[in-house]
């Protein structure tokens, strides 16, 4: 009799390849025959779920390449790089890397950064809570000590960069998106920045002294260090006016001074 | 020492929480007693997801319903999912826990489904240690679900029903009783479900699970995409008739209705399980 051990192992390895079905179906107790088709049942099952992951993960890749590419992609990368945890939210996390390799995609250059933006609106989605940023507790802090202010950006934000227009390819493909299907320059590079206004995560370009700045802040810089680098990338970068719309945004969660 | 909650009994017709419903409970007070939600949906840090179900706990009974544990793989249990489900339980506080007699993993691969145990001396003392575990992580009762199959095994020492009562005793897990995976199990591996159900202790079921189910071939599929099939139904009422009126839920997990005809299908099985015994 087959024990547990080898019994998963043989069921497992019809799931993962067809030709591999047969050295299963003395397993069960129907015909050969019927144990084939029923093992492809199952197969079929297994793949349905990845593919319906990744469709609510890469909405947009989706939307570029077409439901039937996408489906085949999803086949390929799911062979390539399975599920390994039983949150099917957390699978589909390489796919940004396995499209830069993925021959069928390569007309499409700027695929695998528009990927690696979804992921990051994905895991945006489900990143921790913060409560809003209050700029009143700024004025409790004397003004020659401002300078030393940690930065904490909200859990929920993060920033992809790329040669791309990946915000502007993203806010085109959204399904309530009513401008002009467009994408101009088409060479422009972008930097991205993910946020979470009230639950709903947004994408946004984000300009260079930005970018420098919430960068330099997710690394746990101080205000000064922060402000110094922004002005690098960008010399007309000013604090003063962009504070009000990180906290309209919820992109900073706080400033502190470190004990 | 497994620490079983009072106080926190669920009663009535309940169903399935799904997205696309979000906005009518954020809304509103749509009439149904309890929610079920699929845990594993609720696993992240916070988010929308998390800020919904903080908000209709205020308003009703809900029961976790575990999808990914896998509880049967030889290979082990995640401890990150144990811990994450522990982590839902404490946020939540829900009335019911449940997961499913069944593995999912296999080596570093998850499969993401509930494939079917063999009814074994092995497999069962398998399942009892793990479920003995996970009640202990979580200080709590849990139920545990049977699933549908497609392929029954050669080797089985018992039946899929003196397998789930056994491990029922063994660890002191209640029954999640699907009634529709019953009913196609039934039919794809050639059993009397009303037979089975009657050698379930009464005392043991915790919960009801019904759905839909749909025919490919000579097989039929639990697509939990329709209504309640006539036979379910009336394989329903007599599991009333036996266990009382436990806590049931429709679920309804592929092609989503509309919310009305969801709490509709609730409704004509609470119709179904208050009618007269002769009915």
């Amino acid at each position: 009799m087959p024990d547990l051990a080898g019994t998963q192992a043989r069921f497992a390895a019809a799931l993962t390849d067809a030709a591999a079905a047969a050295t299963a179906v003395d397993l069960f107790r129907c015909d050969p025959a019927t144990a084939t088709r029923r093992l492809a049942i199952y197969r079929g099952n297994v793949q349905a779920n990845a593919i319906g992951a990744l469709q609510a993960a890469y909405p947009v890749v989706r939307r570029v390449v077409g439901d039937e590419f996408f489906a085949g992609l999803a086949v390929h990368y799911a062979r390539a790089q399975p599920s390994a945890d039983g949150d099917l939210n957390r699978f589909g996390d390489r796919l940004p890397d396995f499209l830069s390799a993925f021959e069928p995609a390569q007309d499409l250059p700027y695929l695998p950064d528009v990927a690696q933006l979804e992921w990051a609106v994905h895991r945006s989605h489900y990143a921790a809570d913060a409560p809003p940023f209050d700029p009143a507790t700024l004025a409790a802090v004397p003004p020659e000590r401002q300078g030393d202010l940690r930065i904490h950006l909200h859990p929920a934000v993060a920033l992809v960069q790329s040669p791309w227009p990946i915000a502007r390819i993203w806010e085109i493909h959204q399904p309530d998106f009513e401008g002009e299907f467009a994408v101009e320059p088409v060479g422009g590079g972008q930097r991205a920045l993910v946020y979470r206004p009230r639950w709903r995560v947004a994408v946004r370009p984000a300009s260079p002294g930005e970018q420098a700045f919430l960068a330099a802040g997710s690394r746990g810089a101080t205000l000064d260090v922060a402000v110094g680098r922004a002005l690098v990338a960008d010399p007309g970068f000013d604090l003063g006016s962009r504070l009000p719309v990180w906290v309209a945004e919820g992109v900073l969660a706080g400033l502190d001074l470190p004990p | 020492m497994i620490v079983t909650r009072s106080g926190t009994a669920l009663q009535g017709v309940g169903i399935g929480l799904r997205a696309p419903h979000y906005g009518a409970f954020l809304d509103g007070d749509p009439a149904v007693p309890w929610l079920e939600v699929h845990s594993e949906n609720y696993f992240g840090d916070g988010g929308f997801d998390l800020h919904v179900l903080d908000t209709v706990r205020q308003r009703y009974p809900v029961s976790l319903h575990g999808v990914g544990m896998a509880l049967g793989s030889v290979d082990g249990l995640s401890d990150r999912h144990v811990e994450h489900l522990a982590r839902l339980v404490e946020r939540v506080e829900p009335a019911l826990v449940s997961e499913h007699v069944c593995w999912g993993r296999s080596g570093d691969r998850h499969f993401n489904d509930l494939l079917p145990m063999p009814y074994t001396r092995e497999a069962l003392a398998l399942m009892v240690e793990r479920v003995d575990a996970l009640q202990n992580r979580l200080s709590r009762r849990i139920l545990i679900e049977n699933v549908s199959s497609y392929l029954a095994y050669a080797h089985d020492d018992c039946s899929e029903v003196e397998f789930l009562v056994e491990l029922a005793q063994r660890s002191g897990c209640g029954l999640l009783l699907d009634i529709n995976n019953l009913y196609v199990n039934a039919v794809n591996h050639g059993f009397d479900a009303r037979t089975a159900l009657a050698t379930i202790p009464a005392g043991v079921v915790g919960e009801i699970h019904l759905a839909g189910h749909s025919k490919a071939d000579d097989v039929l599929i639990d697509d939990h995409g329709s209504r309640v099939g006539e036979p379910v139904r009336q394989l329903y009422r007599s599991a009333i008739d036996r266990f009382g009126a436990v806590p049931t839920l429709i679920e309804w997990d592929t092609a989503i209705p509309p919310l009305d005809v969801l709490l509709d299908e609730a409704v004509r099985a609470a119709t179904l399980r208050d009618a007269p015994a002769d009915a």
